[in-house]
């Protein structure tokens, strides 16, 4: 069997990836295309059919990937099925970089691929229940149908072209699905939002793909970990351009322009722009802000976008182009403080949070910034195996969360009302499955050992802990020792505070007693329509016993929190367990190469286990024995604290008063600068300047016969003066001069002229006489000066002087006296030894026109050819 | 097999008209079968190793060397013949129009059945005027064929989309979408300067009218704006053809307007100064830029494009503005590669600056749809133009591409903005919202051309605007700038997002307050039709942007490679004009080009002395 498929499919053309991909391409398509006409039942059965076929495509792919072996040490087994060519760039050095249409699968994709199809067949299956009464149905599953293709080009992208198609395709369907029902402003704005941040990281992802072109002159996986090592060496980076002192204002010039250029590595940079992207993406400090209000969306998208796959793309970003981060140990650095500094951020707004998804939204940016401590310290496998139990627990919540909210929604219509728990609560007795599946989860997120939480967020802050970052280069800035311990403190203290806001949710959901309405025996529904709004708070409204969800929602809910309690054995070295880490091995050999072992200690472990214990026990105290008084003494106590937390820091405030602030003032100036300015210069002035010359000129054509003869006789009286009076003008023959030194000179001639020419140091001739061709030969580098005078008919003289250098050598001709129609550029000419400009200037006339005093101009014959080289 | 391959387009067309729903009629019927056809056809006949593109073996043996006189003289003897028609037979007018177009479309998809090598094809030469060694002289090759067929491509769907819409003088209508589209496809394959400059005005005159006559509120103040604008930038143009002419006389005693001739012509000057080989560079280049448009020459698009008509606003946006684009590659950067080359970084910043940034900034802020779509013209522009400054070979690639990415998504977009004018007769974003209730197929399209504008991934968009964005990083003409540039241009996406998806926010999400919207009709049959052509290029692009590339790519490296190493090497201070030798010069570049010989030395004159010493200099070749 497994050979069979080996043969149809060998490493070098996978085409089962095919399947993989096309199915939930044909769903989207089918059901956006035709899903009014299906039905939906039919809608249904074609969404359930693509995703689980791909599932299936996925378990076989994934036991093929497993059944080859690998050598030890050997790079991992990869898959790779090249679909066509799709385009290609130049490279640094003109040559061409192939870009292609192709997929491949390896330990690491296969992982993730098996999480998306996977997770995403059991949400769509709860979704089917979720949505059923929803008019959008098709285009729900239109939507998520793509959003699943989407993904899985990101995951199985054979280079970061193709995996930013999927980027940016899962960015688009998280705009679309956050903004599902559009028809509210807020949610259409979430939708927005989330799409624009996302742009941003993806900016750097562009920026990071051309640095790539052109510093590894390859996009595909396998060329950058052949190339990456090639990549470490120095860039300057400031001063930026061709930016000098001398150019600039003293003041700003010690300023601006450091003694030394910056340099930075290209590593550095390379992973700093690739990290932009994940920070989009996931949700990390400074951009995590879209996915609070991604939460807009139906609860199923929540759950399978934004929180079990696309937010993990950055992860696995970083995980897959590990070989190039670890070359850079400040890169490395940044990522893990920021999901440290993201972890703890998040956990604090988590705590005060009333809206079950938001504190679910706010949980799911702390996770991942667990995520890119473990990436961000070298514990790969770590990190990529938070998100693989993240998946499962976080999915479960999600899920919980939305069967909750549809138990709600029975009586609470309100959207923001029914995902209060200060509304909820007592909701075990009625939702039997919600209320277990919730708590399992809860616990696996807690880090409740032996739940998959407690492993991963182990291992994540193990690495943390232990691991250092070696450069490859000396040069390359690494981190000091205490910084992989002070992650570890912030990150533990974020795992304290998960475990504490996690059940601070579930005490307040599903124990104590039932807040929503009063529940009314045999209560009917009077149905959606005729329900009044304004009678919706507290408890003053009747309603029915709240319901636990149909099958559909149910059943995944309970696969879901099977996975989250046993997800973790993939690797539990405590159990000698190291499944996961052996099969990932392959994958970041490169990269652990530039992670040196350390020794591991049990530590961490306490620690972790410590603070699952802390924060758990700290939230059965506060809400469940205490029913919540000590919260409120505390809100009462330091109400700053308290509204600071619940209004998210002020983070989108914060923003929206500078960076877009800034960029609306931008738009605005621009906009009417264009108005008023351009427009104004261009188009107004122009054509009020063309109408008051055309009005002036009206003014001369004014039919007065005097003014026309007043005009004729300024006009003839100034051509006669210019008749009268000669003009001693002389023509060059200047390739010859240039070639032989002998200068040929013929004045211009007019009515009755006649010359007189003598050269410098000769006596001047007495009389004037008819010879307009004059001829006298300069040596090399040698000066000459000729007198020209012209006596017209009437007596009037008038004298030039004509000053020539046969110049055969650069600068051999550089007379000391400075012309003067040449000084503006002389300076550079003279300093540079090059050709004079003003003398090309003077030649290109091939007339001297200067008058008056005699001055030197400086002659420039072309330098001989070839033989110069000096430019 | 390969039978049922060429067989496709008459197969899926059979398809379609059989699909229709039992009440259309056989016209009807008809007509979607032919414009499949037409559409099949293109798709098969586009791909590069495509049964029937692989019928024509040898190249220049299978060329019809009038096929290009025919793209030429089809629509504008068409034109003629409407102006003998009665204006009453509307079907008759239209029904021709739309023969001539299709029949114009069909000729030009021929051009893709010859293997597209580099240098000049369907070449066809004669003499025109001949004292003044005016020929007329057309041909393409692989970087202007793509902009013919954008022009075949585009021109009947606007014109299908006006007729929707326009109900007054039907007849002067199709004479002037007939003109439009005969002489824009003139001055795409113009290679004679002189017959380039002819087209190039009378490409002016039908916009003029069609602007001026069919336009909005404003139309006469927007057309003496536009012609007056374009025109400033011709009349500079012609003053530098006519100094190059002479010039070129003056080196050889012959007379010619003749490009490849002209090419030749090494004018004096001085590296960053302004004299005659820099002025010669600007003449031209400003009535490219004014074309565009580039910052600051931009502000007559806006009012052209607001007062315009639908199937004006789509052929200026889709077809005229590439004309600036398409005049910069072939004459500004093929005359006067050192300009070209020194002024490279600075117009880079330019375009960046005030194309990309400056232009989406201004597009955010506008009210008006149809105002919002051409400043992002602008900003499309930004990239086409950052392409060609940088010069490399797929920044031009990328340019090009990119050039009819913006035909294919600003051409939808205005024709989409023209539906919704149809309906509401305003074109005010805020007087919309939550449209995407009320018209879901439009919402969808909208929403996908957006993203083709924006350029996501899978879009045509995309291709391009990575293309520029790799090119400009590793452009060594604008050397220490090309990393900052390429950063810069890049940011462009995300102002990209910003202005397009808060217009469709506020159009299409939202609850649906205005009551003046509430019955509005989705998209007609005749509009999907209209649409559907570009929305399939849209993805076809996307995916398989080497049907354009790869017939692309031997031109591009050919032009490229000359450029960079005529920037290189040739003199860059030199104080005569000098004739560069024609060995300098790929082969096929130089096909077709009068023959001309080096005028002696001994017969030089005192006046042509000023052009100094041309013969010693181009026979060193540029040593320098």
């Amino acid at each position: 069997m497994m050979e069979q498929l080996k043969q149809q499919f060998p490493a070098s053309d996978f085409s089962l990836l095919a399947i993989v991909l096309v199915l939930p391409l044909l769903g989207a398509l089918v059901n956006g295309l035709f899903g009014k006409r299906l039905g939906k039942s039919g809608v249904r059965t074609m969404a359930l059919t693509a995703i689980g076929g791909s599932f299936l495509a996925s378990v076989v792919t994934f036991f093929m990937v497993v059944a080859t072996p690998v050598a030890k040490g050997a790079p991992a087994a990869r898959f790779v099925w090249n679909v066509w060519h799709w385009f290609s760039v130049d490279g640094q050095i003109g040559q061409k970089v192939p870009i292609d249409v192709a997929f491949s699968v390896d330990a690491l994709s296969a992982i993730m691929m098996l999480v998306v199809t996977g997770v995403g067949f059991l949400i769509h299956l709860y979704s089917t229940g979720y949505m059923a009464k929803d008019p959008g149905y098709s285009r729900f599953f239109a939507y998520l149908n793509l959003f699943i293709f989407s993904m899985l080009v990101l995951i199985l992208g054979d280079n970061l072209a193709i995996l930013f198609i999927g980027w940016e395709g899962v960015g688009l369907c998280s705009y679309l699905l956050i903004g599902f029902w559009y028809t509210d402003e807020q949610k259409a704005a979430a939708g927005k939002k989330a799409f624009i941040t996302n742009r941003i990281g993806d900016f750097g992802l562009l920026v990071a793909m051309a640095m790539l072109v052109y510093y590894a002159g390859t996009l595909n996986w396998s060329g950058l970990e052949k190339a990456a090592p090639s990549l470490v060496h120095a860039r300057d980076v400031w001063p930026i351009g061709n930016l000098h002192a001398s150019a600039l204002p003293t003041f700003l010039a010690d300023w601006l322009t450091p003694a030394q250029p910056w340099q930075m590595f290209v590593p550095t940079f390379i992973g700093l722009a690739l990290f932009l992207g994940c920070v989009g993406k996931s949700a990390q400090f400074p951009l995590y802000v879209w996915l609070p209000d991604a939460m807009a969306g139906p609860t199923p998208v929540s759950a399978l976008i934004h929180a079990a796959t696309m937010v993990t793309a950055g992860v696995y970003l970083v995980a897959r182009c590990s070989f190039l981060f670890v070359l850079s140990p400040a890169v490395m650095t940044i990522i893990a403080a920021t999901g440290a500094f993201t972890a703890l951020l998040a956990a604090t707004i988590a705590l005060a949070q009333n809206d079950l998804k938001k504190v679910l939204a706010y949980s799911t940016v702390s996770q991942l910034g667990f995520m890119f401590i473990g990436v961000g310290s070298g514990a790969f496998t770590a990190g990529f195996f938070h998100v693989l139990t993240h998946a499962f627990f976080k999915g479960c919540l999600f899920l919980c969360a939305g069967s909750v909210i549809h138990a709600m929604h029975v009586r609470i219509h309100d959207d923001d009302a029914s995902q209060d728990m200060r509304k909820m609560g007592g909701l075990r007795k009625f939702m039997p499955f919600t209320h277990i599946t919730y708590l399992v989860s809860c616990l696996a997120i807690a880090g409740c050992p032996p739940l998959s939480g407690f492993w991963s967020k182990e291992e994540v802050l193990g690495g943390a802990y232990h691991n250092t970052i070696a450069g490859t280069n000396t040069g390359l800035w690494t981190a000091p020792a205490w910084t992989g311990k002070a992650i570890f403190a912030v990150g533990i203290l974020a795992a304290v505070l998960t475990a504490f806001y996690m059940f601070r949710s579930y005490f307040m959901t599903f124990q104590g007693s039932f807040r929503g309405w009063k529940i009314v025996k045999g209560y009917k529904s009077k149905g959606h329509d005729h329900h009044d709004h304004d009678v919706e708070d507290g408890a003053a409204i009747g309603g029915p016993l709240p319901h636990e969800s149909p099958w559909q929602m149910t059943a995944p809910l309970v696969i879901l929190a099977a996975l989250a309690a046993v997800a973790g054995l993939m690797w539990a070295p405590l159990l000698k367990i190291e499944a996961l880490k052996e099969f990932l091995a392959g994958v970041f050999k490169t990269a652990s190469a530039n992670v040196p072992h350390a020794e591991h200690s049990l530590l961490p472990l306490a620690f972790g286990i410590g603070a699952f214990a802390v924060g758990t026990a700290g939230a059965f105290y506060v809400y469940q024995m205490q029913r919540g008084k000590p919260a409120a003494a505390f809100v009462r106590a330091v109400p700053w604290l308290h509204r600071g937390a619940l209004h998210k820091w002020k983070v989108d405030e914060l923003y929206e008063a500078t960076v877009l602030g800034m960029v609306d003032a931008m738009g605005e100036t621009a906009a009417q600068f264009d108005k008023w300015v351009i427009d104004g210069i261009i188009a107004r002035v122009t054509s009020a300047v063309t109408i008051e010359l055309g009005n002036l000129l009206r003014k001369l054509q004014s039919g007065r016969l005097q003014v026309y003869a007043a005009a004729m006789v300024i006009g003839v009286a100034g051509i006669g003066w210019y008749v009268l009076v000669p003009h001693a003008n002389a023509n060059a023959d200047e390739p010859r001069f240039a070639r032989s030194g002998r200068l040929q000179l013929t004045a211009a001639a007019g009515h009755g002229y006649r010359y007189r020419w003598h050269v410098d140091q000769e006596p001047v001739p007495a009389e004037y006489t008819t010879k307009a061709d004059y001829s006298l030969k300069i040596g090399r580098c040698e000066t000459k000066t000729v007198h020209l005078s012209v006596q017209n008919v009437f007596g009037l003289t008038s004298e030039r002087d004509i000053s020539r250098c046969w110049e055969v050598r650069n600068g051999c001709c550089d007379a000391p006296k400075a012309s003067k129609n040449g000084s503006s550029k002389s300076g550079s000419n003279k300093k540079a030894g090059q050709k004079p400009a003003d003398a090309s200037k003077a030649r290109r006339r091939g007339k001297f026109m200067q008058r008056g005093k005699p001055r030197p101009a400086r002659r420039a014959p072309r330098r001989p050819p070839a033989k110069g080289g000096q430019r | 097999m390969s039978s049922l391959i060429s067989a496709w387009p008459a197969i899926i067309a059979a398809i379609v008209a059989a699909a229709l729903p039992r009440e259309a009629k056989p016209k009807h019927r008809a007509g979607l079968a032919a414009v499949t056809f037409l559409l099949v056809a293109s798709v098969v006949w586009l791909w590069p190793d495509g049964s029937s593109a692989a019928v024509a073996k040898t190249a220049s043996e299978d060329e019809w060397p009038h096929l290009l006189n025919l793209l030429i003289g089809l629509p504008l003897a068409g034109g003629v013949a409407v102006m003998f028609m009665p204006r009453q037979m509307l079907r008759l007018l239209r029904g021709f129009t739309y023969l001539v177009f299709g029949l114009t479309f069909l000729a030009s998809l021929w051009l893709l059945t010859v293997p597209m090598t580099a240098g000049w094809h369907f070449q066809h030469i004669k003499p025109w005027i001949d004292s003044a060694g005016i020929r007329w002289h057309v041909a393409v090759d692989g970087m202007s064929v793509w902009l013919v067929l954008l022009t075949t491509f585009t021109t009947p769907i606007a014109a299908f989309a006006t007729f929707g819409s326009v109900k007054k003088r039907i007849k002067e209508m199709c004479i002037a979408f007939l003109i439009l589209q005969g002489a824009m496809i003139g001055t795409f394959v113009a290679l004679d300067l002189f017959q380039f400059y002819v087209f190039w005005e009378l490409m002016l005159v039908p916009m003029f009218l069609m602007i001026g006559v069919w336009g909005g509120s404003d139309r006469i103040k927007a057309a003496v704006k536009f012609f007056l604008f374009t025109m400033t930038g011709s009349v500079l143009m012609l003053a530098a053809m006519l100094y190059i002419v002479w010039t070129h006389h003056a080196l050889t005693d012959v007379w010619t307007f003749d490009f490849l001739a002209l090419m030749r012509v090494h004018l004096p000057g001085v590296e960053g100064a302004l004299d005659a080989r820099s002025l010669c560079f600007w003449a031209f280049s400003l009535a490219f830029f004014i074309k565009v448009p580039m910052f600051p020459l931009h502000t007559w698009l806006p009012d052209a494009h607001v007062q315009a008509p639908t199937g004006g606003s789509v052929v200026l946006a889709a077809v005229m503005l590439k004309l600036g684009t398409y005049g910069y590659l072939r004459f500004s950067m093929g005359l006067f590669p050192g300009p070209a080359g020194t002024y490279g970084p600075t117009l880079a910043g330019l375009a960046i600056m005030g194309g990309i940034f400056y232009g989406a900034l201004c597009a955010w802020k506008q009210t008006d749809i149809k105002r919002l779509v051409a400043y992002s013209s602008v900003a499309h522009l930004g990239f086409v133009m950052l392409g060609l400054f940088g010069a490399t070979s797929s920044g031009i690639q990328g340019a090009i591409l990119q050039m009819i990415n913006h035909g294919i998504a600003t051409g939808a977009l205005f024709m989409l903005v023209g539906v919704i004018y149809d309906r509401r007769h305003t074109r005010e974003v805020s007087e919309f919202g939550g449209l995407a209730k009320v018209m879901p197929i439009y919402a969808t399209v909208f929403v996908i051309v957006t993203m083709a504008s924006i350029g996501v991934p899978g879009t045509n968009g995309f291709i391009g605007e990575f293309m520029v964005i790799a090119g400009t990083y590793v452009s060594r003409r604008l050397n220490q700038f090309s990393a900052v540039q390429a950063i810069g241009a890049a940011f462009g996406v995300i102002l990209a997002a910003v202005y397009m998806l808060s217009v469709v926010q506020k159009m299409f999400f939202g609850p649906l307050k205005n009551p003046k919207n509430k019955g509005l009709r989705d998209l007609t049959a005749r509009e999907g039709v209209a649409l559907a052509p570009l929305v399939l290029a849209i993805f076809i692009l996307g995916w398989f942007p080497r049907v354009l590339l790869a017939r692309m790519e031997p031109a591009v490296t050919m032009f490229q490679k000359h450029f960079v190493s005529s920037f290189n090497q040739l003199p860059k201070d030199t104080t005569g004009a000098m004739l560069i030798d024609a060995s300098r010069f790929p082969k096929p570049m130089l096909v077709g080009a009068p023959k001309v010989t080096k005028k002696k030395r001994d017969t030089t004159t005192a006046r042509a002395s000023a052009d100094g010493r041309s013969g010693a200099l181009a026979a060193r070749g540029g040593a320098r």
